[in-house]
């Protein structure tokens, strides 16, 4: 499991770094149009050719740097997971001047943004090791309250530390580039930065994840509601018309994409093509004015907005879960120890519920964590149907936007809700079926 | 009396033909198929032969072949065939209409359904009327015909309803005008022939990889087993859009990707199963002693032994690849519009929600497709691995 989720998240890793038009080849795409659009490019130029508004080497070393390209790929893959370090900082300075280091925004203040910066100096020594020293933190102007001091001039500092910056490279006689680095990854809990939202993936998802839950659980206990009892139903009156017909309707339902239902639910509902007003809402997770609604109106008007997804939802895996409970309990009611329980004169009803169907479920428990999975995982189709701002919607934009803080984040949690699914099904397995134990 | 024995293979198949729904829809689909390959014959906007001037051109028959490197659909220019327009290539449908009015030895015939898939029809959904003084304007008092019954010439702008087999158009075109049955008829080709793509590469490579796994075993097994366990626990549709949404799109990319990223794994689990369970057995020992070289066993004689779950597997998978590429299509990331594959439509009509007929008429035949393909599945099933439920009661 744990070697899986290795394996799983270091492949779309690769592939992801290693595809072109990612967020570095956008940042200098960025840098160019600006420059193109300042006019910087033509000055600059002493020919007409277009290479003027190419970034030159130390640029695009820099956003390299920036964005971690300069380490290989595998190296990159443990930094996002938190093994080793990250540079979150970089700054190339000279030797003996210091400078003023951002830690900290702390809000707005009476006249302009206020925050809380520190000095940082790399000083060399007398035998040519370069340190890199820190002073105390405080505020470049007065903040509200007295918890912070305002930064003293650099040369009134006495007592510097040494810090977490680190020498990346020496540029020249006078000049080094240094870097801040700290252990920020998976395994810290922290899932990336999404660089459209300008906010943390985690938050993001978190933010989303009721939306998604919600609707995938949903969907997922009615789907189990309604299939079990059918299943049992029609295996019971194999041959039946009620068993004829049901096939015949889940059949219907397994050959349409449940996003397709839902477009067609849409028309039906939320159109006037067959009523002669829209019932349903078409789009949205809830309605517009929600704060403004009474309890009685919020449950309404959740249950007129989740209702079709919902089904849609269910629709996923109602054919399959059906038609397995049928064929697992035909197969049950035809083993012997059926026959020996009809044999010892038990009545009908105790035969099928208390010995056919609890072995029948078996292979349904085996679904269950599977389910969990693609409820969460997939609902990107229906989510963008129904245009639902859940984590799916969330993560399909991604796409678009290439915003791989917000991909990999969902690669993460995909696939560690898919093993979850997986140990679930092995527990249910066991809580089941009494013959398996985990020893 | 000779009596031949029958092997189990044809047992197989007899069984198969007599499970009436599986077999006619398999008959069925294959048909439809055929039809829709042979599409640019029958719905084309491209005369199937035309002879103007005392030259002879086979304009649908070169767009068929087109899909061979080397041939090229070339470029009908308008004034080879005096044809007054500001399009650079010429619009067969007017031109068999000049020609038949001039009467002069030149000779054209169009398809039945003169339509292409990709041909935008915005400026042609009027009424049809006749000509009469060339200025590619209707006048009143110019000969029309009436489709809407309402008396008078009218315009028509797209989306247009169906117009059923009396009208040109027998389910509508699009909102950009574009005949919505041509589209679907097209989009069938695609998804089928993306599933067959998808199906056959994914059992070449399946087949060898479970092959390779389940003779050998051991540590090979052991990797091989991992590795599928990485494949299938990423999130297939989604890596699937990462990696389309940078490249250009074409049917054998994704059907190449699709098989990379997922097609190859359910093959080889079931194969590996297979060969764990036939290698045991006396007639493989006995093929080994006699030094048949490893790939002779393998492909030779345990692969045969091993065709039941193969074959039961295809239908459910050509099912999963039609929805791998409808999805796809769906979400954009998929064949690049106005390529007419179903996703598309299905794209189309969720855009443009008030027009029913964009959306139903996917939606059904879809449907059907897949429902007939599991006739075949259950049929192929019962054929092949039949189960006898016997009951008390």
């Amino acid at each position: 499991m744990i070697p899986t989720f290795f394996g799983t998240t270091l492949l779309v890793f690769v592939i992801l770094q290693s595809v072109p038009s990612g967020p570095f080849e956008q940042a200098v795409m960025q840098i160019k149009m600006a420059k193109m659009q300042s006019g910087e490019g033509q000055t600059s130029s002493s020919s007409d050719d277009k290479g003027s508004i190419e970034l030159s080497d130390r640029v695009l070393e820099k956003l390299r740097m920036q964005f971690g390209l300069d380490k290989p790929v595998w190296k990159r893959y443990l930094i996002w997971l938190g093994v080793l370090k990250k540079e979150i900082k970089f700054k190339e300075t000279q030797i003996g001047v210091p400078f003023r280091e951002t830690i900290k925004v702390l809000g707005q203040g009476k006249y302009v943004p206020i925050s809380l910066q520190r000095w940082i100096l790399v000083y060399e020594e007398d035998n040519g090791d370069l340190s890199i020293l820190g002073s105390q933190v405080g505020t470049d102007f007065k903040w509200k309250t007295d918890e912070y001091q305002i930064l003293p001039d650099a040369y009134d500092i006495e007592n510097w530390e040494n810090i977490n910056w680190t020498l990346k490279k020496k540029i020249d006689e006078n000049n080094v580039s240094i870097v801040s680095s700290k252990r920020q990854g998976v395994f810290t809990g922290y899932l990336g930065h999404s660089s459209k939202h300008n906010e943390d993936v985690g938050k993001l998802i978190w933010d989303r994840l009721h939306i998604s839950a919600f609707l995938g659980i949903t969907g997922f206990i009615l789907s189990y509601l309604v299939c079990i009892p059918l299943g049992i139903m029609k295996a019971l009156k194999h041959g039946s018309r009620f068993d004829v017909i049901s096939s015949g309707i889940v059949f219907i339902g397994y050959s349409i994409p449940a996003y397709a239902f839902g477009v067609l639910m849409l028309l039906i509902f939320s159109t006037t093509t067959v009523f002669d007003a829209p019932i349903l809402p078409s789009r949205g997770w809830r309605p517009e004015d929600w704060e403004q609604l009474t309890l009685i109106g919020k449950m309404i008007g959740q249950l007129r907005h989740a209702f079709l997804p919902t089904v849609c939802y269910m629709l996923g895996g109602f054919a399959g879960l059906t038609m397995l409970m049928k064929n697992s309990l035909m197969e049950n009611l035809s083993q012997d120890y059926v026959r020996t329980a009809f044999a010892k004169g038990l009545s009908e009803k105790r035969v099928v519920v208390y010995h056919a169907v609890r072995n029948s479920l078996i292979p349904l428990a085996t679904g269950i964590g599977g389910l969990i999975g693609v409820f969460l995982a997939s609902s990107y189709l229906i989510e963008k149907v129904f245009g639902i701002d859940g984590i799916g919607m969330l993560t399909f934009k991604a796409i678009g936007s290439r915003d791989y803080g917000i991909i990999m984040g969902f690669i993460v949690i995909g696939t560690f809700i898919r093993l979850l699914g997986n140990l679930i099904s092995d527990l249910c397995y066991a809580l089941i079926d009494p013959r398996i134990r985990f020893k | 009396m000779n009596i031949q024995s029958e092997s189990i293979l044809q047992k197989r198949i007899k069984r198969f033909k007599s499970i009436k729904r599986g077999y006619y829809s398999l008959l069925a689909l294959g048909f439809l198929y055929m039809l829709a390959l042979l599409g640019p014959l029958w719905i084309n906007n491209k005369p199937l032969i035309l002879k103007y001037d005392d030259k002879y051109y086979f304009p649908a028959i070169v767009d068929l072949l087109d899909f061979i490197p080397g041939i090229n659909y070339p470029l009908y220019e308008s004034k080879t065939f005096d044809q007054n327009s500001s399009r650079i290539e010429v619009d067969f449908r007017k031109l068999k209409k000049e020609i038949n009015k001039q009467n002069n030895g030149n000779f054209i015939l169009m398809p039945i359904y003169p339509y292409h898939p990709h041909e935008d029809l915005k400026d042609q959904l009027d009424e049809e009327y006749d000509d009469l003084n060339n200025n590619n304007v209707y006048d009143f008092g110019e000969p029309f015909i009436d489709e809407n019954n309402s008396g008078g010439w009218s315009e028509n702008h797209p989306p247009t309803l169906p117009a059923g087999f009396k009208g040109r158009h027998l389910l509508g075109t699009d909102n950009t005008g574009r005949d919505v049955f041509v589209r679907i008829v097209d989009g069938y080709k695609i998804s089928i022939t993306f599933a067959i793509i998808v199906t056959i590469l994914s059992y070449i490579i399946g087949i060898a990889i479970g092959a390779f796994l389940g003779y050998y075993a051991g540590k090979i097994d052991l990797f091989g087993v991992r590795l599928m366990e990485v494949f299938s626990a990423i999130p297939f549709l989604f890596t699937l859009m990462i990696l389309a949404s940078f490249m250009q799109p074409s049917v054998f990319l994704l059907a190449t990707l699709s098989v990379f990223l997922k097609g190859w794994i359910g093959i080889t689990y079931y194969i590996r199963g297979e060969f764990f369970r036939e290698k045991a057995k006396d007639y493989v020992s006995a093929a080994v002693s006699m030094g048949t070289s490893p790939f002779n066993v393998m492909f030779k004689h345990i692969l045969p032994n091993s065709l039941t779950p193969i074959i039961t597997w295809a239908p459910f998978a050509i099912i999963g690849d039609i929805f791998t590429l409808v999805s796809l299509d769906f979400l954009g990331y998929g064949l690049k519009p106005p390529t007419s594959s179903w996703g598309n439509l299905l794209k189309q009509a969720a855009e443009n929600l008030d027009n029913w007929h964009m959306l139903i008429f996917p939606v059904i035949v879809l449907t059907i497709t897949i429902f007939m393909i599991t006739f075949i599945s259950e049929a192929i099933r019962e054929a092949f691995d039949p189960k006898i439920y016997s009951r008390l009661r």
